[in-house]
């Protein structure tokens, strides 16, 4: 569908008023909001992931991109919902307690939405136990951890040790990252992946979900 | 009294290009026009919100080395503890680009506008790192004022959470030298607020003293190795 190849394309030039017209003209074509979603948004995501990863193109334009994916998922949000279309898998991701800085969580965030995942964002300085019981109650596949700091990465291994205790760990997956995590400290506080960017944590949280 | 640094808005605004290649610009890259304009904007944002400020407080050699040892988690062997000893003078410091800029960078991502949001935060690291430059030269030029240390010599910054220096030598760096007065706090993780702002050291000397091997132990752990560039660029100086 021509319509469909358009929004993909350009979602892919950051043009964020275009998608969210064409959006409007698929709906009133009848294509159904999965196949937008799929055909069209994920479609052209998933363009600009691979180029993103084959440095072809850098950070701005991949950003430029989502805000054209958020205008369109926008718009089709409401009818998703409304025809119950799942999502790949629900990922609850935060930046530990104790820390504040949040823009490479929020970029992970932002790829896994456009890679059609549904993200539960809990924001920053975020406790253990919240990490946790947000994952249950939203019956979550995986966690996601974030940490700029020497000094509250260790926080992440006391949301695996909560997972533990509670029989959880084999349930809900985890997957760590920021600047001073390390696979060494992966392995050492035993989360399930580490994702270096924003673009591997897409490809890591893939393989923990057996995701295409 | 510890003496403020005046810390002027063009003095502290990065190069375009410095901005883009923060952004994972690589060689050879054609850069959009949508870009350059996204650039142009989070440049004036950050004319308009930043409120850079500074201080700066001599301390001698052996307050220094009692204050190093921070809380004992340094690692074993630490490239600084090799330079402070070998510097004609040493100081401490802190400075912010203020905390209006983390704000607006807070509602730009909220109202999805991801790409401005990301320049702008690139363009507040990367002011706060040539802030810290003005503040060596600063340190310098009012030490050969003062006939202590010659023109030839440099000043250079080593900050708590590099190179070794456990993050937690914040506590003992924020005691002495009370970053609150400008504004900075300490929270419990060692985490300053406002986020653009930075701590250290700066040991000045002679250029060779800031030579060093990056073959120390926490130098594995290390993903950037921007000392490298940065000791090329003093004995290219």
């Amino acid at each position: 569908m021509e319509v469909l190849e358009q929004i993909s394309g350009l979602l892919q030039q950051g043009d964020d008023e275009k998608v969210l017209e064409l959006t409007g003209k698929a709906l009133d074509q009848n294509i159904s909001p999965k196949d937008i979603l799929d055909k069209g948004l994920i479609s052209g995501m998933n363009v600009v992931g691979e180029r993103f990863k084959n440095h072809e193109i850098f950070l701005p334009e991949v950003l430029m991109a989502a805000k054209a994916f958020y205008a369109g998922m926008d718009q089709l949000k409401p009818l998703l919902i409304k025809e119950d279309i799942p999502y790949l898998g629900k990922i609850v991701i935060g930046t530990v307690q104790g820390d504040l800085h949040d823009i490479g969580k929020n970029l992970v965030g932002i790829m896994l939405r456009g890679a059609g995942f549904e993200v539960i964002d809990l924001g920053k300085d975020i406790p253990a136990e919240k990490f946790v019981e947000t994952a249950k109650h939203e019956q979550a596949e995986i966690i996601g951890m974030s940490a700029l700091l020497t000094t509250t990465q260790p926080a992440m291994k006391t949301v695996i040790e909560l997972l533990r205790e509670q029989g959880l760990n084999a349930k809900i997956r985890t997957i760590v990252g920021g600047a001073p995590v390390s696979e060494e400290f992966v392995r050492e506080i035993g989360a399930d992946a580490y994702a270096y960017d924003a673009a591997s944590a897409v490809e890591r949280v893939k393989q923990l979900m057996e995701v295409e | 009294m510890t003496p403020v640094v005046q810390l002027s808005r063009p003095d502290i605004l990065p190069e375009r290009e410095a901005v883009l290649r923060f952004q994972g610009m690589a060689d050879g890259m054609t850069v959009q026009g949508q870009v350059t304009a996204l650039l142009a904007e989070a440049l004036d944002i950050f004319n308009e919100t930043c409120e850079p400020v500074g201080i700066i407080a001599e301390l001698s050699t052996s307050e220094f080395r009692k204050l190093f040892r921070g809380e004992g988690e340094n690692a074993g062997d630490t490239p600084l503890e090799h330079i402070y000893p070998q510097a004609e003078a040493l100081a401490l410091f802190a400075l912010t680009v203020g905390g209006e800029v983390s704000r607006r960078i807070e509602e730009l991502f909220a109202e999805n506008n991801f790409a401005l949001g990301s320049m702008l935060d690139a363009v507040a690291s990367l002011s706060a790192d040539k802030a810290v430059e003005v503040c060596e030269a600063s340190f310098l030029h009012d030490l050969v004022q003062r006939g202590l240390a010659r023109p030839d010599h440099r000043a250079l910054s080593y900050s708590p959470g590099y190179c070794g220096w456990h993050l937690t030598g914040q506590k003992k760096l924020f005691q002495h030298l009370q970053p609150d007065k400008i504004g900075i706090t300490l929270n419990d993780s060692c985490l300053m607020t406002p986020l653009k702002s930075i701590t250290g050291v700066l040991a000045a000397g002679r250029k060779e003293i800031h030579l060093f091997e990056t073959n120390y132990t926490c130098c594995c752990d290390c993903r950037t190795y921007s000392c490298r560039p940065r000791m090329k660029k003093l004995m290219d100086a």
